[in-house]
């Protein structure tokens, strides 16, 4: 875009900034700013059980299930624990395996992620306006976002079997293939097969948040841009995207997270097979678990949380100039 | 929209929404006409697209042979109970998020947000350890607990969204008029909100109806069991019987579409007041 | 303050269903009034065995009115990992499956009680076969007692193998390959052989290899030839792995190469494949097929090698005991129950495994159908000689991981065979020069 944007307002939201930036803020600077003990109880009161709940169930199992990634930890013998420092991740790092994985995890986020957006996007924008039986529409196309992720798998798994499957039913009716192909018995098919999956089930999210982020802009900006003289294809460049610029930017963000963390769909059509060519982080640290590996397993939780941390970071630095420019 | 939208664009806006629209359904389609074969037509070739005859033996099977009326039950409690008790104290951590300011904030919105980026898998051994001792396995409140917990940084998160757009004028003028804080937060506040909570309350519900690894690790009897791990036992015990597999996979997603189809307006509208805010 | 007050209400509604419901689900361990009650894990679950468990289990329950049991039973390829939880946690565990897998990592963390004294003057024992008495007090104690046998055998199609031609069922893996071969794709959607390539693989292609070398297999050891080495090293095992892989090139299925235990029970009993290697459990399962008849399978003995032989690994299982367990003597009891003459019977029969009491396998069942192949094997002990393969030493599940991957790895031509066995012959080679266990 070089065209200077037509937008002046920006939607204030951030992510790891606090949640200062209220629309219409003034009124309440001075009462909020003032700390009172009766405030300070209705914080509390108000924070507690949920700070109670995450810390007990989540924090407490997660940092002492941290700690077995600096242990030997293995199911053959789980009296003796010693400390071994960062030997299991040494043994992660030499597996044979590693390379495939950490790029089937690259691929897994990638190709399930640009597709999803990109439909998601232009479902979205054909959904903005309204015609008849648009709800109907809705209800029927966005309802995948509400199956588990284990049942999708097994759903496409049955859809992609290589003797059975309609998958290859259809390709052979429409002409595309002469004879099945064994989709799950392949590295490169099966790989294919799970971001369809992931693609069939995400689009959905995507087309939500960015509907609802159109619907947020206020109609008077296209009023504005149109009387400019913008055409479509302007208007949608210069005004809409840098106006749900922040939501899309957090949207792939938590996207990429909850991709990332996801084996439901791996685990339910290959298990991580043929030949462990379709395993990403996350599979593979389940594997290790059933294989009683817990010291591993452990550590790859770790490097996982570590990659999406510095990850994070590096995007929210990114978008950070980004956000000043439209503003 | 000001502008008016070409004809060619419309055939063509209409088109894609078909196409889509097939894709999505498709696989529905698939799995109920599967469910709906007699035993041995599911493997019949060619493949029916339309059974020759329907029949309801995968439907009564798998509430004969497994309790998947007992595992609906059990999600459903699981599910309703978490989901409520979830968004109820996300709302109140969430508007203190949003209307306070205190010390430490951003590290608590970073510790919420945190837990979003952590696999399961790593606490999984120690909260079984954990639940033994407060002898909560194999206990349908013990795992209601541990989904409580995992459903709230995300709902905070999300909530906290739909205040910011809420200004506090409107709290504030209740407050005036003699409402105590909380009696402000319900009275007006919440109403308000009512689409934002909704969609809270629907997305906690579809997270905790469709767990499967917690609740595979911490349920032991058939009887305690919910609808993922029982169709998890499904697929791996022995015969993979695909016709009752489906049967009991539309039973599972019917209930949340239902929700969901019922719901979309709200979750919409919702996320358009909130937006979200990550 | 009507809406505070709605919103209190609410909150106490959850709250009493909260408590209502900690309150109805605390049933764990004893129960009151001088009953006991039993928390029971079993591993190899299946829906038809788990039925005939529960009722063996009734009927224990009526001869101890005083002692409850409580079955559990996880999906199979998880049981395992569950019942290491149960025991590392030490609770909602009395009695469970031990199997020949896990009863050394299990009897090393000291998990598993050692039942030798209370089943010294056990009378049981007395019915028991030697075998059966041998695997129940081997590894250092009684840490089970075993409750079957199980030994691979060969189902076939009968119908399919006349069309091709065939008046016999294979005897060799040679004529395996030929018949398996000539059926694929006979008929669309008909296949050869239930290719095993995905979960536990290893499995087959190891008795491939152990028939091909059954002349110098160490018997105490079936991945081990007589003069110290593995068997991965001999040159016939790469005659015997490439004899395997071209059943999947020529007489599978293409998707076997993820095929696990229910793909290739299910391919059998589908009618798709014409030929599958498995346990006897199986005949159970298979009987309830709709696709196939009684009349249309049947079993044969294990293909054998080159030089006519073939060895029939043992593999068993049976009951044991949690350390932790507060009620071992009704446990001890319940065990001896199970190990008893009628009730194993029982359980072997209708589970279909190779039975654990002495001149069982002389009753009618073992001479009919797809039984007589275990009685002609029986038969034949210099033919199909029995041996162990080490099942038990702790890296077997890391070993069966690696050894699937590295199979998959062929089919997909990623590995030769060459590589293959290069590979599993140092893993072996390395471990037992270790000296681990």
């Amino acid at each position: 875009m070089v065209q200077k944007p037509l937008v002046r307002r920006r939607r204030p939201s951030s992510l790891a900034a606090s949640s200062d930036g209220v629309p219409g803020e003034g009124s309440g600077v001075s009462r909020r700013r003032t700390f009172t003990a009766r405030r300070g109880f209705i914080i509390l009161a108000f924070f507690l059980p949920a700070a109670l709940f995450v810390g007990v169930f989540t924090y407490y199992p997660i940092v002492s299930g941290a700690q077995m990634a600096f242990r030997r930890w293995q199911l053959s013998n789980l009296i003796d624990n010693p400390w071994v420092g960062f030997h299991n991740f040494v043994t992660i790092f030499t597996d044979p395996s590693f390379g495939t994985i950490a790029l089937n995890t690259v691929i897994w986020v990638v190709a399930s992620l640009v597709p999803q957006f990109i439909i998601g996007f232009a479902l979205a924008l054909w959904l903005r306006r309204r015609f008849r039986f648009r709800g109907l529409y809705q209800a029927l196309v966005f309802f995948p976002w509400a199956i588990s992720g284990f049942l999708i798998g097994i759903l496409f798994r049955w859809m992609f079997n290589g003797e059975f499957g309609v998958i290859n039913d259809i390709l052979i009716k429409v002409g595309l293939i002469d004879k099945g192909i064994p989709w799950l018995a392949d590295p490169t098919t099966a790989m294919v097969a799970v971001i369809v999956a992931n693609v069939w089930y995400g689009v959905t999210f995507f087309a939500i948040i960015i509907l609802a982020a159109l619907q947020s802009v206020p109609e008077e900006l296209f009023e504005a841009a149109a009387l400019d003289g913008a055409s479509r294809t302007r208007t949608l460049f210069a005004v809409t995207v840098p106006y749900i610029a922040t939501t899309l930017a957090l949207t792939v963000l938590l996207r990429v997270i909850w991709i990332l963390n996801f084996p439901d769909i791996i685990w339910a059509m290959t298990g991580g097979g043929p030949a462990n060519q379709t395993h990403i982080v996350t599979t593979w640290m389940i594997t290790m678990t059933q294989n009683g590996n817990y010291g591993i397993a452990s550590a790859l939780g770790l490097i996982i949380v570590a990659i999406l941390m510095v990850f994070s970071a590096f995007y929210l630095l990114a978008i950070r100039p980004n956000k000043r420019q439209i503003g | 929209m000001i502008n008016i939208e070409s004809r060619t664009a419309k055939i063509v806006r209409f088109i894609f929404l078909g196409i889509w629209l097939i894709i999505s359904l498709f696989p529905l389609y698939w799995i109920v006409i599967t469910s709906l074969k007699p035993a041995g037509a599911v493997f019949r070739y060619p493949l029916q697209y339309w059974p020759a005859q329907f029949s309801l033996e995968n439907y009564i099977n798998i509430f004969s042979k497994a309790m998947f009326g007992r595992f609906m039950i059990n999600s459903l409690i699981v599910a309703l109970a978490a989901g409520v008790i979830a968004t109820l104290i996300s709302l109140l951590a969430s508007y203190v998020l949003a209307r306070f300011e205190f010390r430490n904030k951003t590290a608590v919105l970073m510790a919420f947000l945190v837990t979003q980026m952590i696999p399961a898998f790593i606490a999984l051994g120690p909260l079984y350890l954990m639940m033994v001792k407060l002898k909560l396995v194999d206990n349908l409140l013990g795992l209601m607990l541990i989904y409580i917990a995992v459903c709230i940084p995300f709902s905070t998160i999300m909530l906290r969204g739909f205040f910011a757009n809420i200004p506090d004028a409107l709290e504030e003028a209740a407050m005036i008029d003699g409402c105590s804080r909380i009696g402000a937060l319900f009275r007006v506040v919440v109403p308000v909100m009512k689409p934002g909570i909704i969609a809270a309350f629907l997305f906690n519900f579809i997270n905790c109806w469709n767990e499967l690894f917690l609740s595979a690790t911490l349920m032991n009897k058939d009887a305690n069991k919910t609808i993922p791990t029982a169709l998890n036992g499904f697929i791996t015990t022995f015969n993979i019987d695909w016709g009752s597999m489906s049967a009991a996979a539309v039973l599972t997603i019917l209930p949340t579409m239902l929700m969901f189809a019922l719901a979309s307006r709200h979750i919409i509208q919702g996320l358009t007041a909130g937006a979200i805010k990550g | 303050m009507k809406f505070t007050r709605k919103v209190a209400a609410g909150v106490g509604v959850a709250l009493a269903c909260v408590t209502v419901l900690a309150g109805c689900s605390d049933d764990s361990g004893s129960g009151s009034g001088g009953t006991v009650t039993l928390q029971m894990v079993e591993s190899l679950t299946n829906p038809a065995r788990t039925t005939l468990l529960k009722s063996i289990l009734s009927d224990f329950e009526k001869a101890h009115p005083t002692i409850k049991v409580e079955l559990v039973s996880p999906p199979t390829d998880q049981a395992d990992n569950k019942i290491q939880q149960m025991l590392q946690a030490g609770s909602g565990i009395d009695v469970l499956e031990v199997r020949d897998l896990t009863v050394g990592p299990f009897s090393t963390n000291k998990w598993l009680y050692d039942m030798t004294a209370d089943m010294k003057d056990w009378a049981g024992w007395a019915d028991f076969t030697d075998n059966a008495k041998a695997v129940s007090t081997t590894s250092g104690g009684t840490y089970f007692i075993s409750s079957g046998f199980y030994g691979i055998s060969l189902f076939y199609r009968k119908d399919l193998i006349q069309k091709a031609g065939f008046s016999e069922p294979p005897d060799s893996w040679d004529d395996l390959l030929t018949q398996a071969t000539k059926i694929q794709g006979s008929a669309p959607n008909t296949y050869g052989y239930a290719f095993r390539g995905g979960k536990n693989g290893y499995t087959n292609i190891t008795l491939a290899i152990e028939a091909y070398t059954a002349d110098d297999i160490d018997l105490s050891n079936a991945y081990r030839l007589k003069n110290g080495s593995s068997m991965f090293a001999d040159p016939r095992a790469l005659a015997a792995t490439k004899a395997y892989l071209n059943l999947f090139t020529n007489a599978s299925p293409p998707s076997a190469v993820a095929w696990g235990y229910p793909e290739m029970v299910e391919g059998f009993s589908n009618g798709s494949v014409a030929f599958l290697l498995q346990d006897p459990e199986v005949i159970a399962t298979l009987a309830q097929s709709t696709a196939i008849t009684k009349e249309q399978w049947t079993t044969a003995p294990m293909p054998v090698g080159p030089t006519g032989k073939s060895i029939q690994p043992i593999a068993t299982g049976g009951w044991g005991i949690a350390a932790a367990s507060t009620h071992k003597p009704e446990a001890v009891k319940l065990i001896q129950y199970l190990s008893s003459a009628d009730a194993s019977l029982k359980f072997t029969q209708g589970n279909s495994m190779v039975p654990v009491i002495r001149g069982a396998d002389k009753g009618d069942l073992y001479k009919t159908g797809p039984w007589q192949s275990y009685l002609t094997m029986n038969a034949a002990p210099t033919k199909y000689i029995s041996a162990s393969q080490p099942r038990g030493v702790s890296w077997w599940t890391d070993w069966g991981t690696k050894a699937d991957a590295d199979i998959q790895s062929v089919l997909i031509n990623k590995m030769t065979p060459e590589q293959l066995l290069a590979g599993w012959d140092k893993y072996w080679t390395d471990k037992w020069a270790s000296g681990a266990k």
